[in-house]
């Protein structure tokens, strides 16, 4: 009768025991929890892809719920994801223009100058460090080396002739492209946006001009003729607002290097001028 | 100096990961960035430390005088999976950012054979209560070590990715670094 | 009939626990130094396997969602216990050479992912295939590596040897670092062969979620997002 009595006893008591112990945890550690978040949790997929930006579903349902991030941000779930969103946050969440990656630089393997010869690591991040950033004249442009291909969760990245380039239908907007490019060649624009920068560099027009034919100059030009003023200009580059821009095509047809062009989206409304 | 000895050989020349195979799933799983690696050693070391010492409460106290030692399995998961979910509840309210980087690794430790296979090894080799939390820390310890050691490795690793074959890629050429580190740890033997 | 034989195709190669799941890394490392031990211990786990899952299965819908891994745990370390005592009195030799790894088939992730992943959610037939199948690909992934240790690293197989005379065995491949390199090679080949059978998956590029395999939501779209 002891054989059977005792475990019983001990394992139940140690149970037991356990079972008070976390139960007393519980309430007495207990963080309060937004019904919300808990109600968009429960829709997400729970994949923890991180493609929409965050670390894991758990944040993302978080900033949803807190109204800091967009419903429409998880290619997981898609469109029907964004509808139930909208439904459980009501008229409240703002759904922000989806936004894509864009390239400012439009070096190639022929016409970019190069400092000298590198036969080193093919990566971004080991060349950038080196003196005056790199292989490439230009110390702010895009090396090609492709680090932030294995970060595009979506394969939009690919190299091509020496630059990155971002195939726009794929791109999710999640941004760790930008993160991971060690030289902030890679920008996110509204996807909308009829014209964006093709340059990255922040030095004045003579210096620009040794680098690279093709530089932005900082003449300012662009900025002058804007219609819609969506132009202003910083660090001898140009910020291009586009919420404020209405695609009439005037800054890429006036600057003097070609260093504003016309975005897919723009082509329709300003046909492919300005090559 | 008979616990320098325990400490120390329970850390580097039995390396809980590298020299006895116990907890290698975490280790091959949390290892791909410093910062996580950190924080995983450090709430297994906390784990280990708080799982051992009740382990072996248990077993001396309750089931040694009942004589039941049959039950030690049973009765030591039984505290393991009690201790993680203390933890994690503690952790989730006074430390939230290290809650988060670990995410589902915690509750992972439950079934890390590490947490449990120092609990039972204490116990087969008759350890005192001192001597069991003194060899649980350092053994605890090691597997920090090889986890902030394996990250380190591996971080470089990511970076030229491109350069491995395919087939390599990824756990394959984990398995083999960590080979090569077993083979450098295994340098400790005869230490003491 | 179909769906349980295709349980036993999948445990065996399509998802075996090893070489395509890569879990349940610990005792594939420790009990490989030589080609018996780790059938012997593909046998366990196989046992503990088919029990656990079996009375899971059954008690699926008793147990409470809130306790679900607890309650999962405390079947397979009875199991476990059995066999724990079993291998003791029929076995001693294979009881002494595994050690403490017997114990430690309770935190096993194969059993507890099984338990978890199928056996909580289907009936009690499929859920023995699904065991058997998972456990007879543990023992293959087993024994096949401590097959290849055993030859190269001590010369035998099954206790017999099989390398001419003269030959001298690899000796780390006994040790700890040989079983890290010689798993790590194992699967780069695998792959290898997955490699080339693997068609143009439309998902290629992603960036492997966690939904991988047959939950992938990206599968058969195509590039068109």
């Amino acid at each position: 009768m002891e054989s059977l009595l005792y475990p019983m006893i001990a394992l139940g008591g140690l149970g037991l025991a356990f079972g008070l112990l976390l139960s007393f945890a519980s309430r007495k550690f207990a963080v309060p929890v937004d019904p919300k978040v808990a109600a968009v949790r429960a829709l997400l997929p729970g994949a923890n892809c991180g493609a929409c930006g965050f670390e894991g579903c758990d944040i993302y349902a978080e900033n949803v719920a807190a109204g800091k991030a967009e419903i429409n941000r998880c290619p997981v779930g898609g469109g029907e994801l964004a509808a139930a969103l909208a439904a459980v946050m009501g008229t409240e969440a703002e759904i922000q223009e989806r936004k894509v990656a864009s390239v400012r630089c439009r070096t190639s393997c022929e016409r970019g100058i190069e400092a000298y010869i590198y036969q080193g690591i093919r990566d971004c991040r080991k060349a950038t460090v080196l003196p005056g950033g790199g292989p490439n004249a230009c110390s702010y442009s895009c090396l090609g080396f492709g680090t932030c291909i294995p970060a595009c969760a979506f394969g939009a990245l690919s190299v091509q002739d020496g630059v990155i380039v971002v195939e726009g239908r794929l791109c999710v907007g999640c941004g760790k492209c930008v993160e991971a490019c060690p030289r902030g060649v890679l920008e996110m624009i509204p996807v909308s946006q009829p014209v964006c920068l093709a340059c990255n560099n922040a030095d004045k027009g003579v210096q620009v001009r040794e680098v690279c034919p093709e530089g932005c100059i900082g003449c300012g030009l662009c900025a002058k003729v804007c219609e819609a003023k969506a132009i202003e200009m910083k660090n001898n580059l140009p910020v291009i607002d586009g919420s404020l821009c209405v695609g009439c095509g005037k800054c890429v047809e006036k600057c003097p290097v070609k260093a504003i062009v016309v975005t897919p989206a723009g082509e329709e409304k300003i046909g492919a001028r300005g090559e | 100096m008979h616990w320098f000895e325990l400490f120390f050989g329970a850390m580097l020349v039995n390396n809980i990961v590298l020299a006895r195979f116990l907890g290698v799933c975490p280790f091959l799983g949390v290892s791909s960035r410093m910062g996580t690696a950190r924080g995983m050693g450090l709430a297994v070391i906390f784990v280990i430390a708080l799982a051992s010492s009740m382990t072996w409460l248990v077993y001396y106290w309750i089931l040694e005088p009942l004589g039941i030692t049959y039950l030690s399995t049973m009765a030591f998961i039984l505290v393991i999976a009690a201790v993680v979910q203390f933890v994690e509840i503690v952790m989730k309210k006074l430390w939230l950012a290290l809650y988060r980087s670990l995410g589902i690794f915690l509750p992972l430790i439950t079934t890390n054979c590490a947490v449990l296979g120092v609990a039972v090894l204490n116990v087969r080799e008759g350890f005192g209560f001192v001597e069991s939390l003194v060899h649980s820390v350092g053994t605890a310890s090691g597997f920090m070590l090889a986890l902030i050691l394996f990250a380190g490795l591996r971080e470089r690793m990511a970076e030229s990715a491109h350069d491995v074959p395919e087939a390599l890629r990824g756990l394959p050429l984990s398995l083999v670094t960590a080979g090569l580190m077993a083979l450098a740890f295994m340098g400790f033997q005869g230490i003491f | 009939m179909k769906a349980l034989q295709e349980r036993l195709w999948a445990g065996l190669i399509k998802e075996n626990p090893i070489f395509v799941q890569a879990i349940g890394m610990c005792p594939t490392l420790a009990v490989t130094s030589s080609a018996t031990n780790g059938f012997g211990m593909g046998l366990a786990v196989l046992a503990v396997l088919l029990c656990s899952n079996a009375v899971i299965s059954l008690l699926r819908r008793f147990i409470p969602d809130t306790v679900r891994i607890p309650s999962f745990i405390v079947v397979i370390a009875g199991f476990v216990t059995v066999v724990q005592f079993a291998t003791e009195a029929w076995t001693p030799a294979l009881n002494r050479s595994l050690g403490i790894f017997i114990p430690l088939i309770v935190v096993n992730c194969i059993i507890l992912g099984r338990a978890e992943a199928y056996a909580s959610k289907n009936g009690l037939l499929a859920s023995i295939f699904d065991a058997v199948g998972m456990g007879l690909g543990f023992t293959l992934a087993l024994t096949t590596l401590g097959g290849i240790r055993e030859i190269l690293g001590a010369g035998t197989l099954f206790g017999k040897a099989v390398l001419p005379a003269g030959a001298q065995p690899a000796l780390v491949l006994s040790m700890a670092p040989g079983a890290f390199i010689a798993l790590g090679i194992l699967l780069a080949l695998v792959r290898v062969v997955q490699l080339r059978r693997k068609g143009a998956v439309a998902a290629e590029g992603c960036g492997g979620c966690d939904l991988c395999g047959e939950g992938c939501p990206m599968a058969g779209k195509e590039a068109d997002a």
